[in-house]
């Protein structure tokens, strides 16, 4: 039907053609010598030499399996990137394609990512470490394929200007580099991966809990806190400095700096620039009011994930090449051309990775690390002005307000949570959770209103700030004397008009649409 | 200053004539201009509306002649005009009109097929914009999850508006075919020939050929520029973004919902007024200092270059000029890189010992006022060739005979400068003025490239992240649109919202600028 009427639409809007011809879909699933062939687009890293091997990786798997001829193209894109450009069109997206871990949340709630069957799911499960395996799941889904499990952040230094002694503090650190005039690089104010560093010292958490649809659904965040102010201060050593740079990137050594913090994707460039010289360790500690604390970090992996399909040979011939390309063969290959740090459990129980000096920094490390599990799109946002909140602060109130300011930040993000009943008595405000009283318990919620005197003493209840969420009025099983039920089919409007004003406590089950009302 | 005091009962508030206007002196003339500028507003807005009012009038006399003129057609008619209100073209075709007859048709029947086919159901989806979410569902066999396509959002809103065009399209045409009875059957009542096809062929490439050359950069208008705007316009009104993409989950109408995040003061925040209002204050100041430093400055170097008696001019321009053979990201991104706390710039400080150690580094991009200072900065260094070279064009056209009575006259350098070069030259790059000031105000490159906005500032932290002391409203935009949650909706509104402010200071400025108002002044 749906090809009915797009060829339809080009026979009448003759223009139209040039639009919809370069839309057109693309007939797969030719059948060829016994091979189903997919013409399919990967994207992988934009680094060095990574579509290449992407490439011979993909030719190996097609000499392996007779019965799939996959017809790559492969392009390079950065992994903390591709959600953002995945999202804007996922029906034109790749087929496949790597991210980074803290993308996950978004891609799932865009359908942008096909869940594993449960053969797959079983294969990635008993191969993968269990950081990685939680890293891919969200609500008990799993929902994509790890590929690295070096998503960590670590300290790279220059042997020349510091000593191994210096490494285990921060102040110290801070201070060989200022009297050495070098630069110490961390993006404590451009990144809130890398400054939450300091809040995880000090034993802050911000968990988020999401639903089925990756909606995120509440946070447990202490950031403003005691503790929070605590790693503020401790960000003040370094914000303060006049050695800060806030910035992560490997080629800092050949530009002044002396540390750098960052991950085992800067090792070939630091280690052109440093050779010999260059040293790797867990981050440093900070010491606040006599109290010492041990930089924390996020650890993470680095995921790949299939395009949701509708022809089911095709998901399949994907499933079966992105287990391929994430096993323990193409992880080690990586590892050994890239440094990536496999998340195969049996890559990492070789020698080479075991021995390998930036993941045993970043093993070391990880004994202080936050797994990264899904966090709002928002929160990366939000976090990173503390870095410039600690850098301009003249006062520990000023640090308090900055951590207020978060605060009533992240939990905007939630004010649109809940039910609201949407009428005359609140201006059709679909954001105002206020002026009806809602309280939900699990799939029920209550709300109690005043209907005012009104022309029309109508409304309906939708999720706040969610339109496309009307619970009709169908199925009002108690009170249905008091209103008028009522379905306007024109514009699709399922209102209940309350029939007299007065005070109403309207209770639903958001499963089964089950409405009660009570008049009070 | 007698002056002054001969003008010491005229009141600037009254109406002045232009004699007495001359009495004054020059500051009291400015502060007239002004007070009779702000006066005016009331007048000019209540004429604005009169105008609208009867734009709207005029529309319903229009359409009420309209259907007079469709009712006495049919009524008058003969059984050929008749039918044609039914069977488009069947008056032409009967009529010998073939080939005109002919389009008519077959564009009524195209239409009644498309809107059966695909139109009714476009439009049936337009008000919701979908209701049936796509699934995934199990095959056992494979042991892989597939999607099962549902609505798509997007579709709805692009094939419904598309569908919405074509019937006003059809209603055009129809109306156009009654008109072409009409016009026939008075032809024929005063017993001249119809067209024939050929004439009608060959009158598209001579007396119509206006039409046949338009066709195709219209179509191409619309469907480039008329329907994406169109599209963008309603995303405003709906809940589009990253979480709800049409495709993998519905969006659908909010209303004026998305209008409210900026102007409700009411939802904490979520609020982002404060930091639009930040931002459209600076995006103004920048706009203001991007284009009258880059005009008076290279307005004053092409001078320079331009005075008798300077060598070698050919090499200034030369140097100028290549400032400009460097694709312009390239050398923006090169030029953030150099100021930054470790780069060229400081590195060179350091090395002459101009600076003693890193607590004298100049940290160009993290400091608020030094940010704004070095874009606009940058900015003359890339813009002042442009201008230059237009200048220099324009100041070997003013008459030499102007000056040299001027010197004649004794006006000294300065005088010459002010009564003839600049008057002459808003004449002329007036327009141009205009367009830069709003190419400014949209100036993406030169903020995002150098300092992507930056530095953050941590009073605007909304739930939405934050927002820079160099970001620009166009920046800002991009920011919400590429950031975590892709807000679509969000960055059509503030498209939006742009397009308000430029097109009420376009309107002013259109209006003062004298190159609109005295066009024989320098002719």
């Amino acid at each position: 039907m749906k090809k009915l009427l797009k060829s339809s639409l080009i026979l009448s809007l003759v223009a139209l053609l040039l639009c919809t011809a370069g839309c057109g879909k693309k007939e797969e699933g030719g059948n060829e010598g016994g091979a189903a062939s997919y013409d399919i687009t990967v994207w992988v890293s934009e680094s060095d030499g990574v579509t290449d091997l992407t490439k011979e990786q993909i030719e190996r798997f097609n000499a392996a399996n007779e019965d799939i001829q996959i017809n790559a193209t492969i392009e390079g894109i950065s992994e903390s990137e591709a959600a953002t450009q995945m999202i804007t069109d996922v029906e034109s997206g790749p087929d496949l394609y790597c991210f980074a871990q803290d993308q996950l949340a978004r891609l799932v709630q865009a359908g942008a990512l096909a869940v594993l069957g449960e053969g797959a799911s079983a294969t990635v499960k008993g191969a993968n470490d269990a950081g990685a395996v939680n890293a891919a799941t969200v609500d008990g889904k799993l929902y994509c394929y790890p590929l690295t499990s070096d998503n960590g952040y670590f300290m790279y230094y220059d042997k020349s200007v510091i000593t191994e002694d210096m490494v285990d503090d921060l102040a110290t650190l801070v201070k060989a580099c200022e009297d050495n005039n070098k630069f110490f690089s961390m993006e404590y104010k451009t990144s809130a991966w890398y400054n939450a560093a300091f809040f995880f010292a000090t034993g802050c958490v911000s968990d988020w809990k999401t639903d089925s649809e990756g909606k995120f659904t509440s946070v447990n965040d202490t950031f403003n806190s005691a503790n929070g102010l605590t790693a503020m201060k401790g960000m003040e050593i370094l914000a303060k400095s006049k050695a800060a740079n806030s910035s992560s990137d490997g080629s800092d050594f050949s530009k002044g700096s002396a540390v750098v913090v960052t991950g085992t994707w800067a090792l070939s460039t630091i280690k052109d620039i440093l050779g010999d010289n260059m040293g790797v360790a867990d981050l440093p500690s900070f010491t606040v009011d006599g109290q010492t604390y041990h930089l924390g970090s996020f650890s993470g992996n680095k995921l790949m994930g299939v395009k949701p399909q509708t022809d089911p040979e095709k998901a399949s011939a994907l499933q079966r090449l992105a287990l391929y390309l994430t096993g323990e063969e193409c992880q080690l290959e990586r590892f050994n051309k890239f440094g990536w740090g496999p998340s195969n459990v049996n890559a990492q129980a070789t020698d080479a990775v075991s021995s390998d000096p930036t993941l045993v920094a970043l093993a070391a490390q990880n004994a202080y690390a936050t797994p990264q599990g899904q966090i709002h799109g928002s929160w990366w946002d939000i976090a990173k002005v503390l870095g410039t909140v600690a850098e301009t602060a003249t006062s520990d109130a000023d640090l308090q307000a900055g951590l207020d300011n978060y605060k009533a930040a992240i939990d905007a993000l939630f004010s649109l949570n809940g039910y609201v009943f949407v009428g005359a008595w609140n201006d059709w405000n679909n954001a105002d959770t206020e002026k009806a009283v809602m309280t939900q318990d699990g799939e029920n919620i209550t709300i109690t209103l005043d209907v005012p005197q009104s022309d029309y003493m109508g409304g309906r209840i939708v999720a706040a700030g969610d339109w496309g969420t009307d619970m009709g009025c169908q199925q009002v099983v108690e009170g249905a004397d008091l209103i008028v039920a009522y379905d306007a089919a024109s514009n699709g409007d399922n209102n209940i008009i309350f029939l007299e004003p007065g005070n109403y406590t309207v209770s639903a089950n958001l499963s089964s649409k089950e409405i009660k009302i009570v008049k009070n | 200053m007698e002056k002054t005091n001969n003008s010491k009962n005229i009141s600037l508030f009254d109406d002045i004539g232009d004699l007495d206007l001359l009495q004054l002196t020059k500051f009291q003339t400015i502060l007239y201009k002004i007070i009779h500028f702000f006066k005016g507003i009331p007048n000019g807005v209540a004429s604005l509306f009169k105008y609208i009012f009867s734009l709207i009038k005029n529309f319903f006399v229009w359409i009420k002649n309209d259907l007079t003129d469709i009712v006495q057609t049919f009524v008058n008619g003969d059984y050929k005009t008749k039918l044609s209100f039914i069977i488009m073209g069947f008056g032409s075709i009967a009529r010998g009109q073939i080939l005109r007859g002919l389009l008519f048709l077959v564009f009524e029947i195209v239409f009644i097929v498309y809107m059966y086919v695909a139109g009714f159901h476009w439009l049936g989806k337009l008000p919701t914009l979908g209701t049936e979410l796509p699934g995934t569902a199990y095959d056992p066999r494979l042991d892989t999850y597939v999607r099962v396509d549902g609505d798509d959002s997007f579709k709805c809103l692009l094939y419904g508006v598309l569908t919405i065009l074509f019937i006003l399209a059809f209603i055009y045409t129809w109306r156009l075919n009654v008109k072409q009875n009409k016009i026939s059957e008075e032809i024929l009542k005063s017993g001249k020939k119809l067209k024939s096809a050929k004439d009608d062929v060959s009158s598209l490439l001579d007396e119509q050929f206006h039409k046949t050359l338009l066709a195709l950069p219209l179509t191409g208008i619309f469907f480039f520029t008329v329907l994406p705007i169109l599209f963008m316009i309603l995303v405003a009104f709906t809940n589009y973004d990253g979480a709800h993409d049409g495709y993998s989950n519905l969006f659908t109408w909010v209303g004026m919902d998305n209008f409210n995040s900026l102007f409700n003061l009411n939802l904490g925040a979520n609020n982002l007024s404060v930091a639009f209002g930040e931002i459209l204050s600076w995006t103004l100041i920048w706009a203001f200092f991007a284009t009258f430093t880059n005009y008076f400055l290279g307005m004053f170097v092409a001078i320079m270059i331009n005075k008798k008696g300077i060598k070698f001019k050919k090499i200034w321009r030369g140097i100028l000029v290549l400032t400009s053979a460097v694709p312009q990201f390239i050398s923006l991104l090169y030029v953030s890189k150099m100021f930054s706390a470790n780069g060229l710039v400081n590195g060179m400080l350091l090395n002459t010992g101009i600076i003693s150690d890193l607590s004298h580094i100049i940290r160009f991009w993290e400091d608020t006022t030094l940010a704004r200072v070095m874009v606009i900065v940058i900015n003359i260094w890339i813009g002042v060739p442009y201008l230059m070279l237009i200048v220099t064009g324009i100041l070997m056209n003013i008459p030499a005979d102007l000056y040299e009575s001027a010197r004649i006259d004794g006006a000294n350098a300065a005088q010459q400068f002010f009564k003839i070069t600049l008057p002459y030259m808003l004449f002329v790059t007036g327009p141009y003025l205009l367009t830069s000031f709003i190419g400014n105000i949209n100036n993406f490159n030169v903020i995002y490239l150098l300092t992507a906005g930056g530095p953050d500032n941590p009073k605007l932290l909304t739930s939405a992240g934050t927002a820079g002391d160099t970001d620009l409203l166009v920046t800002w935009l991009f920011k919400i649109t590429t950031g975590a949650e892709s807000k679509y909706y969000l960055a059509s509104v503030i498209g939006i919202m742009i397009f308000v402010v430029v097109s009420f200071l376009a309107l002013i400025v259109y209006n003062a600028i004298p190159s609109t108002r005295n066009e024989e002044d320098y002719s």
